[in-house]
């Protein structure tokens, strides 16, 4: 009797477990088919690659979570990427060629996240006051944001100056850890207390799960939900800020392309519903170092990159069937 | 068996519970019958039962002396000549009045594809038959609404209809266009047509119907000719169940205490309605669907914006222009449907209760210690069952749900609590659990306004009783003054 007891609590654990943390399980299973398929995608090199790699699109859906959570959607993150990214390097060239190096970097790089941030805060604007649908009002900006980009760069690619004060932040490492990952761990840290901790995360779930109910409950939903494009548009700006000093330079047509949906991804293979309501930070992490593990093991096992878009799909497929719960 | 239509030992329930208790029904051909009862007493079900949207427990329908299968379908139904007009338009305002009467029926030409000429002569020749000179290519978008009203019922009469059964067609019309309608419903019933007319508005009826079927609480009361009764007859037969009295008393306490005061508030559902709460009063707002109860709370808490007129706190005026406003003033509001505007039901039970307490208190963390005392003692006072604090809301019983609900006005320290049918889809259990913590919220001060279709609920929680009937207030009774028969007839206005 007592054994059976146990037993039935013990696959209650792993059921909830299961349940909870089905996505982490995944990740580890994964872990181990790639470890046995390429011995060498171990290598601890690899990996902290990898987590170099896919961390800008990491922050990116940080930012991402929230705004889903809260039910919006942003399609403009790629396009705004690379327009901070655009001034960053500018101001970042005109900055180093005045002579007095490194220490008003930090200029270019506030310009840059409040670019960023502010396109955000319009997005979020124009999605409360107009009482249009995310998904447009994005899908618009972002076609503007890249279309500024372009003229901006007539078309091509402007460089930066490549100091290593620079180009560090995102080819550095400390105790060997990539520092865009040690970005992305602190930048998680920090949103994922305000999510769980903070009445404004609570808001940002209350406003997602039931609008109106939230409204009667006297909360401030226009506020929240553009606070939420802020986030993500602040998050952007981080990227940015990483991607373009990997290569001191900015590429008019391809900085950025498809990160927002890239970011999408790792939320939706990290648990969180696109209704809005649901959704957990941990999910995204793990959502966004699986899409880097993909994309190593492509390269590794000489997969071509033109059958990358169909590997990302089934990922996500499969990511969605396994966490779908049931009615 | 010569008539019409003839219904025997209807019975339904829902998850158990019987709400029609073997329910008799007969019509004859032509005849105009109206049927009454409460909110809730059972004619929306009876007639769906008819039109076969719910399939019956037990009893047998015939109609023109055919057997028709418990089990048959809507389209089944229509096909024997039966067609039902609800009370909600059922129309597609993007396509064509003769697209929406001729909808999955639509006559094809030779070549298999729509015959849209045929199709619209046919419309036509249809609404002239009604005396509507609406052109059938119309988009329903442009029309008014009683010309919609007139598309839905050329559509019931294109089925070649003998029965139509008609919910509330007048809720939404002006007096004129209720006129037209009535000598429509007059025309059709001496073309032979049955009518069964569903209405509150106990005038209406004795002017058009020929006879009056009355249903209480699931089971059939009576039928009678229109000509043989007057409107407070019928209002008397709708009441007549024996009083149950644990009514509560007279408001005792100071009565010059007032704490909410509302004057002469007007848009375009309230007709000037004034009337004041004091502190630790129990008001009850009854009246019939539509009497604008739900509007005027709205009013008071911010989410409708009155054309005039004024709401006073402590005798002070104040300006609600949003939920916003209304916490800070300390009115709460326990909506009328939890899942759309109570709860977030994707939401655990700690999260759900402390919302209004979070918006109150300053601070940018939730406090996890003060969070838990809450919640914790929230479920207990309110013995809320659940597995735990963490449990979604969408996974508790409805009772639990709307203690829920009440959770997060209790933690906001409210002065006027407004509970909007707080016992809807509640079980009988939880229901006294909420009547005495509404009792224990009022013996602590606070003024309580409840909206409540349930007259059992109104007499036995309510202190003093405001009715409403089409947005204008039409009496006021103290407890020790309340029968319900007197209820029924302010809230029917006769």
């Amino acid at each position: 009797m007592e054994n059976i007891k146990q037993k039935n609590s013990f696959l209650q654990l792993v059921s909830r477990v299961w349940k909870n943390y089905s996505i982490v399980v995944v990740f580890f299973v994964i872990l181990i088919i790639c470890g046995i398929a390429a011995p060498r995608f171990l290598r601890p090199n690899n990996l902290l690659n990898i987590l170099r790699n896919t961390s800008i699109v990491g922050i990116i859906g940080l930012g991402m979570t929230f705004v889903i959570i809260a039910g919006g959607i942003d399609l403009s993150s790629g396009p705004v990427l690379a327009t901070s990214g655009a001034a960053l390097i500018a101001l970042q060239k005109m900055v180093t060629e005045s002579g007095d190096p490194a220490m008003p970097l930090i200029v270019p790089i506030l310009v840059c996240l409040a670019i960023s941030t502010g396109i955000g805060f319009a997005n979020g604007i124009i999605i409360t006051k107009a009482k249009l649908p995310p998904f447009i009002v994005t899908l618009a900006v972002g076609i503007i944001a890249r279309s500024v980009v372009m003229y901006f760069c007539r078309g091509a690619t402007i460089m930066g100056n490549k100091i290593p004060e620079f180009t560090n932040i995102g080819n550095g490492s400390i105790f060997r850890i990539p520092i865009p990952f040690i970005m992305a761990i602190v930048l998680a840290l920090i949103l994922h207390v305000t999510l769980t901790r903070s009445k404004f995360g609570t808001y940002v779930f209350a406003v997602g799960g039931n609008e109106k109910a939230a409204k009667y409950s006297g909360i401030k939903v226009d506020r929240i939900k553009i606070a939420t494009y802020m986030i993500v548009g602040f998050c952007t700006g981080l990227a940015a800020v990483i991607e373009m000093s990997r290569m001191a330079a900015v590429a008019a047509t391809s900085s950025g392309m498809q990160y927002e949906f890239e970011a999408i991804t790792a939320v939706i293979i990290g648990g969180t519903s696109l209704n809005g309501g649901k959704g957990r930070l941990i999910g995204t992490i793990v959502g966004f170092i699986i899409l880097g593990i993909v994309k190593n093991m492509m390269i590794m096992l000489n997969i071509s990159p033109y059958l990358a878009g169909a590997v990302k799909g089934a990922v996500i497929l499969f990511a969605v069937l396994i966490q779908r719960r049931e009615k | 068996m010569s008539k019409l239509l003839e219904m025997q030992g209807i019975c339904k329930s829902f998850y158990g519970v019987e709400v029609l208790h073997a329910v008799d029904f007969s019509l004859e051909k032509g005849e105009i019958r109206a049927l009454c009862g409460e909110n809730g007493a059972g004619k929306s079900t009876l007639m769906k039962v008819l039109s076969g949207i719910y399939e019956q427990n037990d009893g047998e329908v015939h109609f023109k002396n055919v057997h028709i299968k418990r089990t048959a379908e809507p389209l089944e139904v229509q096909a024997y000549g039966i067609s039902m007009i609800h009370q909600e338009l059922n129309l597609f305002d993007d396509l064509t009045v003769a697209q929406n009467i001729y909808l999955c029926r639509e006559p094809k030409g030779k070549n298999g594809l729509i015959d849209f000429s045929e199709m619209n002569m046919e419309a036509s020749r249809l609404l002239k038959r009604l005396g509507e000179s609406i052109d059938p290519k119309t988009p329903v978008r442009e029309l008014k609404i009683a010309q919609k009203q007139m598309v839905e019922i050329a559509k019931a009469i294109s089925f070649n209809v003998e029965l139509l059964i008609m919910d509330e067609p007048t809720a939404v019309l002006t007096g004129k266009e209720t006129e037209i309608m009535f000598n429509l419903m007059r025309s059709l019933s001496e073309d032979g047509i049955s009518i069964i007319y569903i209405s509150h508005r106990l005038k209406e009826i004795t002017e058009v119907c020929h006879s009056v079927t009355v249903l209480r609480d699931g089971s059939y009361i009576d039928t009678k000719k229109v000509a043989d009764v007057t409107e407070k007859d019928i209002a008397t037969l709708m009441v007549g169940r024996e009083v149950q009295h644990s009514s509560i008393g007279d408001f005792s306490g100071d009565e010059d205490d007032v704490i909410l005061e509302v004057l002469g508030v007007t848009d375009n559902m309230l007709d000037d309605v004034s009337f004041s709460v004091r502190r630790g009063e129990i008001v009850c707002f009854s009246g019939l669907v539509g009497a604008g109860r739900t509007e005027l709370m709205e009013v008071i808490f911010g989410i409708r914006r009155p054309e005039s007129g004024q709401v006073l706190i402590d005798g002070k005026p104040v300006t609600v222009k949003s939920a916003i406003d209304a916490i800070k003033i300390d009115i709460g509001l326990v909506t009328e449907d939890r899942k759309d505007t109570g709860l977030v039901l994707c939401r655990d039970i700690t999260e759900n209760s402390n919302y209004v307490f979070w918006r109150k208190n300053k601070g940018i963390f939730k406090g996890v210690k003060k969070t838990r005392s809450n919640t914790g003692g929230m479920i207990e006072r309110l013995n809320i069952k659940c597995a735990g604090s963490d449990q979604d809301v969408a996974n508790l019983s409805g009772g639990n749900q709307q203690k829920v609900a009440l959770a997060k006005w209790l933690l906001s320290d409210a002065k006027v609590l407004i509970l909007d049918e707080p016992t809807r889809g509640v079980d009988v259990g939880a229901r006294q659990e909420i009547y005495q913590i509404i009792r224990e919220l009022a013996e602590s001060g606070i003024g309580i306004v409840i909206v409540s279709s349930d007259m059992q609920e109104v007499m036995s929680v309510s202190q003093r009783v405001v009715v409403m009937h089409e947005g204008r207030k039409t009496g006021e009774l103290k407890c020790s003054e309340m029968e319900e028969e007197k209820i029924m007839y302010m809230a029917t206005n006769v």
